[in-house]
C-alpha cells in the first residue's frame, strides 16, 4: 500500500483508505473516487503542483496534500 | 407545476433552463458557482410551468453550503417532478444522486444530456434498460444544440398527467436491514416531527449527515444518538469501512451496477481536446501560454474599454458644457446636478467600458474550461502562500472589479481560505486602479514604470497572503477539483452571466458612486473641501505631496478612478507635470493602488466575511500603502 503521491503517471490504482475528515472522503467519493474505485494517473510531477486524475473519463486535479492522505494499491 | 432542474456541476442543467426560460440563469464550468437557484415560469406545448435551476449538486448531504441548501429547498418546496439532468459521458458517477433523487417520493425523469460527449467517448448507453432498472422515463438530449428538449417536457407533460412510480433501488440485504431498522425507529419516536420520507431521514442520518441529525435531536436526542451510533458500529462491522462512508460507498456500488448493466464501453475518438490539454497544460508550455494568454486578455480588455470611455467621456463633457448654457455655473443647482451627472458619468463610462469586455471574456475563458486549468497551473505556485490552485480566480477577476472577486471567493471550501482569498482579492488592482496607474504612471513616467507598479502589487499580495497563512495556521482540505473538458461556449448563456455580473454592479455599486459624487459636490460648494485638506496635510506632507491633493484621496474611497478625475480638478489643471514632479506621481499613484478598498468592495467584504475583517482590512490597508508611499518617495530622491 502506498500513498497516491508515490505512483507514476499512467498508472492504474484502487483506492484503499482515505484518511483525513469525512469532507475529502465525501468530496472523493462524490467525484467517484471513493474507497474501492479504480482510477487513472494522468499525471504526477514531483514537486510539480497537483496530481491529474482519470476516472471514467473525467478529469479532477488534486492538491498534493489531499493525494498523501490517499492510500492505494497497483493493479 | 412546479419542476427542480437537479443535475451535478458541469451537467448542462443550466443550460437546459436557459434554453425553455430565456434569461435570468447563469451556467458554468466551475463546480460550485451557481450558488443561487433560479426560479421561472415557462410556458411549453401549451402548459405552465414553474421551473427551477438549482445550484450543480453531487449527492442530497449537507457535505457544502450549496449541497444542504438544495436538499433543505427541494424537501420543503412541494415538487411536482424533478427533471435529473446527468452528463451522459459520466453516467456512473452521476448515478448515485439519481438513487437519493428516487428516494423522495417524488417523480423522476431522467435527461442522459451531453448525448454527443459520450459517443464521441465511446460509451453508449442503454436508454431502455436504465428506464427499467430504476423506474423513471429517460430522454436523451444535447442541451447545447437544444436537441432533445421539446421530447424532455413532452415526457413531462406524461408523467404529470398519469403518474409514474419509481422503483425503490435496495441495498444488499444485511445493510438494508440497518436501514430499516433505523427507519422503524424514526417512525416509532418521530412521526409528528417527520415531513420527509423517512426512508430518505433514515439514510441520512446513518451517514452521519449534520443537516438531519440537527432535525430531529432537539427532541429524544440522546436516544436517537444511542440508535445511530449503534447501527452505524453495525454497518462498520459488516463492511469494514469508515462509518460515515459506508452508505455513501453502498450507494456507488449500486450506481455501478447499474451503470455495469445499462452501458457498453467502445473505443473513445481521441480529438484534439486531449492534444490541446497536453500543450495547455504542460509543465513548461503551459505557464507560457497562460502568461501570453494573460497579456493578450488585459490588452484587450484595456484597449477595448479605452477607446469606449473615451468616446463616452466626451459625451459627458458635451452633456456638462449643455449643463453649463442653462444653469449658472457655480450655483448650488448646478453643483448639485453636474454631482449627479459625474456619478452617472463616472459608471457608465470609466468602470463598465473596462468591466463588460473583462467579463465577457473572464466568461469566455471560464465556460471554454480554461480556468479550471489556471487552477490547475497555479496551485503550486499558491501554495507557496498558503493558499491553494482554486483561490486564483478570484484573484484574476479582482484585475476586473474587487466586487465580484471578493464574491467569487464562495467557490473556496473552508473559511479560513476564504478569507485569505478575499484580503489578495481586495488587494489586486482593479480596472478603476489600472486606470490610475496608466493614466498617471503610463502616461508621465513611462509604461516600464507601470509595469513596475504591477510587479511590486504581485510581491506585496504574495507576501500578504504568505502573514496571514501564518497567521490562520489552519489546516485546509487542499484542491479537488473537477477538470471539465473543453466545450464550445453557447453565447447565448455568456449573455446572461454576464449581464447577471453587471447587474450586480449597477445594484451594489453604482449608487454608492452617485450618491458619493453628491456628498463630495456638495462639500465641494461649501467648501468643507479646504478642511479636509487641512485635515489630511500631516498624511500628504509625510509623503511629500501637495496639500491639494488631500480631498482627492477620499473621493478615491468612493471610486478609486476618481483619484484620477479629482486631482486634475484639485490642481486646476490637466497639465499634472507642470504642478507634480515625478517623484510625487509614482508616490501618489502607489498610495492609491495600495489604500482601503473602495466603499463598494468594503460592502461586499462586510457581506461575505463580517464587518470585524472588514475593519481590519481598512486598517492595514492604510498602514502598508503609507509604508510604501513613504519608502518610495525616500527612494525617488535618489532616482529621480
Amino acid at each position: 500500500m502506498k500513498s497516491l503521491l508515490e505512483i507514476p503517471a499512467h498508472t492504474t490504482v484502487k483506492i484503499i483508505s482515505v484518511s483525513g475528515g469525512k469532507g475529502s472522503r465525501r468530496i472523493l467519493a462524490q467525484l467517484g473516487m471513493g474507497i474501492g474505485s479504480m482510477i487513472k494517473i494522468k499525471r504526477n510531477a514531483p514537486f510539480a503542483g497537483p496530481l491529474l486524475i482519470e476516472n471514467h473519463g473525467a478529469s479532477v486535479a488534486i492538491g498534493r496534500g489531499v493525494a498523501a492522505k490517499i492510500m492505494v494499491e497497483e493493479i | 407545476m412546479k419542476i427542480a432542474l437537479i443535475g451535478q456541476p458541469n451537467s448542462g442543467k443550466s443550460t437546459i433552463f436557459n434554453s425553455v426560460a430565456g434569461y435570468k440563469s447563469i451556467t458554468s464550468n466551475l463546480p460550485g458557482t451557481t450558488v443561487n437557484y433560479t426560479e421561472s415560469r415557462v410556458r411549453l406545448n401549451g402548459d405552465i410551468y414553474d421551473l427551477v435551476d438549482f445550484p450543480g449538486t453531487y449527492s442530497l448531504s449537507s457535505t457544502n453550503e450549496a449541497e444542504a441548501e438544495v436538499s433543505k429547498y427541494l424537501l420543503t418546496a412541494k415538487f411536482d417532478l424533478i427533471i435529473n439532468v446527468i452528463d451522459a459521458s459520466q453516467l456512473g458517477r452521476s448515478l448515485p444522486l439519481t438513487l437519493e433523487l428516487l428516494e423522495l417520493k417524488i417523480p423522476v425523469i431522467l435527461a442522459l444530456n451531453m448525448a454527443d460527449e459520450a459517443t464521441r467517448k465511446g460509451i453508449s448507453i442503454d436508454p431502455e434498460k436504465l428506464a427499467r432498472i430504476l423506474g423513471v422515463r429517460v430522454q436523451s438530449t444535447v442541451a447545447s444544440k437544444n436537441l432533445g428538449i421539446r421530447d424532455l417536457f413532452i415526457l413531462v407533460k406524461q408523467v404529470i398527467e398519469n403518474g409514474f412510480e419509481s422503483h425503490l433501488i435496495h441495498c444488499q440485504r444485511d445493510v438494508e436491514e440497518v436501514i430499516l431498522e433505523m427507519e422503524g425507529f424514526i417512525r416509532d419516536k418521530f412521526s409528528e416531527a417527520i415531513s420527509h420520507p423517512s426512508r430518505f431521514i433514515a439514510i441520512k442520518l446513518l451517514e452521519d449527515d449534520d443537516y438531519y441529525r440537527s432535525l430531529l435531536i432537539h427532541q429524544n436526542g440522546t436516544a436517537l444518538s444511542e440508535k445511530i451510533e449503534e447501527l452505524q458500529k453495525k454497518l462498520v462491522e459488516l463492511r469494514g469501512k469508515p462509518q460515515d462512508s459506508v452508505m455513501f460507498l453502498e450507494r456507488y456500488a449500486m450506481a455501478m451496477d447499474i451503470y455495469q448493466q445499462t452501458v457498453r464501453l467502445g473505443v473513445p475518438r481521441h480529438d484534439w481536446r486531449e492534444k490541446l490539454d497536453d500543450l495547455l497544460m504542460h509543465r513548461l508550455g503551459g505557464y507560457f501560454i497562460l502568461v501570453l494568454a494573460l497579456l493578450a486578455f488585459f490588452y484587450g480588455v484595456f484597449h477595448i474599454g479605452a477607446l469606449l470611455e473615451g468616446f463616452l467621456l466626451t459625451g459627458f463633457a458635451g452633456l456638462e458644457g449643455l449643463l453649463s448654457s442653462y444653469i449658472q455655473p457655480g450655483s448650488f443647482t448646478f453643483q448639485l446636478l453636474k454631482s449627479i451627472l459625474w456619478g452617472i458619468s463616472g459608471g457608465l463610462a470609466i468602470v463598465l467600458p473596462y468591466l463588460v469586455p473583462f467579463l465577457i471574456g473572464l466568461n469566455l475563458l471560464e465556460d471554454i474550461g480554461y480556468l479550471s486549468r489556471v487552477a490547475f497551473l497555479m496551485d503550486a505556485l499558491m501554495h507557496k502562500i498558503g493558499l491553494h490552485g482554486t483561490a486564483i480566480i478570484p484573484a484574476v477577476l479582482g484585475y476586473g472589479c474587487n466586487v465580484p472577486a471578493v464574491m467569487a471567493t464562495r467557490i473556496l471550501p473552508s473559511r479560513r481560505d476564504k478569507i485569505i482569498a478575499a484580503v489578495i482579492a481586495s488587494m489586486v488592482p482593479c480596472s478603476a486602479r489600472s486606470i490610475v496607474i496608466l493614466g498617471l504612471v503610463a502616461f508621465y513616467l513611462g509604461p516600464l514604470w507601470a509595469f513596475a507598479i504591477y510587479l511590486l502589487n504581485i510581491v506585496i499580495v504574495s507576501v500578504s497572503g504568505k502573514v496571514l497563512s501564518l497567521l490562520l495556521p489552519e489546516v485546509t482540505p487542499g484542491m479537488i477539483l473537477e477538470i471539465p473538458p473543453y466545450r464550445w461556449p453557447a453565447l447565448r448563456v455568456i449573455g446572461h452571466k454576464t449581464w447577471f455580473r453587471i447587474k450586480e454592479f449597477v445594484v451594489v455599486a453604482w449608487p454608492i458612486l452617485i450618491a458619493g459624487s453628491i456628498l463630495l459636490g456638495l462639500l465641494e460648494y461649501f467648501e468643507l473641501d479646504r478642511w479636509i485638506n487641512t485635515g489630511l496635510s500631516p498624511l500628504t506632507g509625510l509623503l511629500g505631496l501637495p496639500a491639494v491633493v488631500g480631498t482627492t484621496l477620499i473621493f478615491g474611497v468612493l471610486r478609486k478612478e476618481l483619484a484620477l478625475v479629482m486631482l486634475t480638478q484639485a490642481l486646476g489643471t490637466t497639465e499634472i507635470l507642470t504642478v507634480l514632479t515625478q517623484q510625487q506621481i509614482l508616490t501618489f499613484t502607489i498610495f492609491i493602488t495600495f489604500y482601503i478598498p473602495c466603499v463598494a468592495t468594503m460592502a461586499v467584504l462586510s457581506r461575505e466575511l463580517n464587518r470585524h475583517i472588514m475593519l481590519s482590512i481598512i486598517f492595514f490597508s492604510l498602514l502598508l500603502a503609507c509604508s510604501l508611499a513613504f519608502v518610495v518617495n525616500q527612494l525617488g530622491y535618489l532616482v529621480f
